[in-house]
């Protein structure tokens, strides 16, 4: 793996590999994605987030010009993906949500025909990542199981060794092992200063892998951020159980503080920064018992789901 | 033979191609089989021209309906409406199947997202179609200039391939015309409703404008029109009738590419 000053050194050269601006989609009613501005730099994973149905294949379906943005612009490698499309997509590994095969081919036919697309003579890397993946490349696709079909999937897409790998839930039906396989092959990807742009809708997936991420909600991007600074603003949770519950709003406007649900007379509560506003307020009721929960990621990204976290600026 | 878009398309409509052969060799069989009594029955003659004259405009294959005659019996029970059915069933089907059959299954999103460009995609997509019209029109002439032969039914080689061409062109208009919908929107029932619509009625109104005065002009219009007037079985190939055909195939597949290129894939 490059270093961070590495990769900046790379991104500096030539670039954003993904450049998106006010990038808009309107469907009927409000679906869709809006005004999405973000960027994707060389040599790092890219984790996009958001809860089924947020807009993350709409935004994936934009990047390879599946589908027109209504408004705003993406750049791919610095070009248009309408324009220069077969110039885009020559650099690109998708592996789709919803992957769908041809049935009646067997693995090896379906990796060659996309690999004669591509232009290639044999099968680049394919063979060798089919078998790191434990892939029958002579079964028919539809005598394959999800998790071997999803293997097609990934051996397509890395096969010629992209300088970009779209990724849309790619972990989906995947075992744990083979999960392993496919987190070394988004590290060695990155290591040799390529991008994997992953979407997922749970965090965990993503989170091992990922050098930012990115949450989207209801189309809209609730925060771009490092996974870094992400896990310094997690918040912590506190539950406390009360003798009698505590009227409503007892607990507003506490600095730092938000209150997240009530079960009958527990509270819980979501802690960002200091403690010391929380326990003094609580201190005026009879507080039974006290649980705190250590930060977590996962819950952050939920409560952005929600449309509870705190707004990207 | 997964070399090209082209090569998969020709892939997978080969065990098509096998069974729409075996059907053709046996209708022609079948048909070429009975045409001896046919012929020795020239009382049939006297009965079909006692037909209304409307009924011999849907059984008529250019020039008079005349059963006993081998180019006569070719037109009215194969060529008038069997063989050019057949051919546009089945070009239809493809047509409708070119762009919308992989979106519905869901396979184009991933073979879009490889370097080919949509214009080249439905391209040789609908080379695909056409090269499969050419095979079937290849296999029916192959059959009947055999069958022809066996029973001496008096039709040349060049003419059985003239009349064979004019069908296929016939298909491959209407074929075009469910390629162009089936890119244009993705839906591929939509794409065989509305061609074999068009077929219909372009069928109908040829074969009613010997009823109907004022379908006259809209007859000329009609592909089955020129087909059926070129009297191919008689005359040979018509380049002057096989321009509606061809101007069809060429707008609709034209429209299609450029609609298929500007929307947004489901």
């Amino acid at each position: 793996m490059p270093r961070p000053w590495q990769r900046r050194i790379v991104a500096a050269m030539s670039g954003p590999v993904v450049h998106a601006e006010l990038l808009t989609k309107r469907y009927h009613g409000d679906r869709g994605v809006h005004e999405l501005t973000f960027e994707v730099g060389w040599g790092e994973v890219f984790g996009y987030l958001g809860p089924n149905g947020a807009g993350k294949t709409t935004t994936i379906r934009l990047l390879l010009d599946l589908i027109r943005p209504t408004a705003g612009r993406v750049e791919v490698f610095g070009l248009d993906p309408r324009r220069d499309a077969l110039a885009i997509r020559r650099r690109v590994g998708y592996l789709p949500g919803d992957l769908r095969l041809y049935e009646r081919l067997t693995g090896r036919e379906q990796l060659r025909y996309f690999a004669s697309l591509r232009g290639m003579d044999g099968l680049g890397e394919g063979l060798r990542l089919a078998g790191r993946l434990e892939l029958d490349l002579d079964r028919r696709i539809r005598a394959l199981s999800k998790g071997n079909r999803q293997k097609v999937g990934l051996v397509q897409a890395f096969m010629h060794r992209p300088d970009l790998l779209v990724l849309d839930e790619p972990t989906s039906g995947l075992d744990p092992l083979v999960q392993q396989v496919f987190h070394e092959l988004v590290a060695e990807t990155t290591g040799a200063g390529r991008t994997v742009f992953v979407s997922s809708h749970v965090l965990s997936e993503v989170q091992r892998i990922a050098d930012r991420v990115a949450v989207l909600r209801e189309g809209r991007l609730e925060l771009v951020e490092s996974v870094e600074t992400l896990r310094a603003r997690a918040f912590t949770r506190v539950e406390a159980g009360f003798a009698a519950a505590p009227p409503a709003g007892a607990f507003d406007g506490l600095p730092g503080v938000r209150e997240l649900e009530r079960r009958g007379t527990t509270v819980l509560f979501a802690l960002e920064g200091p403690a010391d506003p929380l326990v003094k307020s609580l201190a005026r009721f009879e507080v039974l018992a006290i649980d705190v929960h250590e930060a977590d990621l996962e819950d952050l990204v939920l409560a952005l789901y929600r449309g509870a976290g705190p707004r990207a600026r | 033979m997964l070399g090209s878009v082209l090569l998969k398309g020709l892939h997978d409509l080969r065990r098509g191609f096998a069974w729409w052969s075996l059907g053709l060799a046996g209708l022609v069989a079948m048909m070429v089989s009975v045409y001896p009594t046919v012929r020795d029955s020239p009382e049939l003659n006297r009965l079909v021209e006692d037909y209304p004259e409307a009924l011999k405009a849907f059984i008529a294959f250019g020039g008079s309906v005349d059963y006993v005659s081998g180019p006569g019996y070719l037109g009215s029970e194969l060529y008038s409406f069997m063989v050019p059915l057949l051919f546009i069933v089945c070009a239809v089907g493809n047509g409708a199947g070119a762009i919308a059959g992989e979106e519905e299954s869901g396979t184009l999103d991933l073979l879009l997202a490889h370097p080919i460009a949509r214009r080249r995609l439905a391209v040789e997509k609908l080379g695909a179609m056409a090269l499969q019209l050419v095979g079937l029109g290849t296999v029916l002439w192959l059959a009947l200039v055999v069958g022809s032969a066996i029973v001496g039914m008096g039709v040349s080689a060049v003419n059985l391939a003239a009349a064979t061409a004019g069908a296929a062109l016939l298909a491959l208009a209407f074929g075009a015309i469910a390629f162009m919908v089936g890119a244009a929107t993705g839906h591929r029932a939509l794409a065989i409703g509305l061609a074999t619509a068009a077929a219909v009625a372009a069928y109908l109104v040829n074969s009613l404008a010997a009823l109907v005065h004022l379908l006259h002009g809209p007859q000329k219009f009609s592909p089955f029109y020129h087909y059926a007037a070129a009297d191919p079985l008689r005359q040979g190939f018509a380049l002057d009738h096989s321009l509606v055909p061809i101007a069809i195939a060429v707008v609709a597949a034209v429209a299609g590419v450029l609609l298929f290129e500007r929307r947004d894939v489901a």
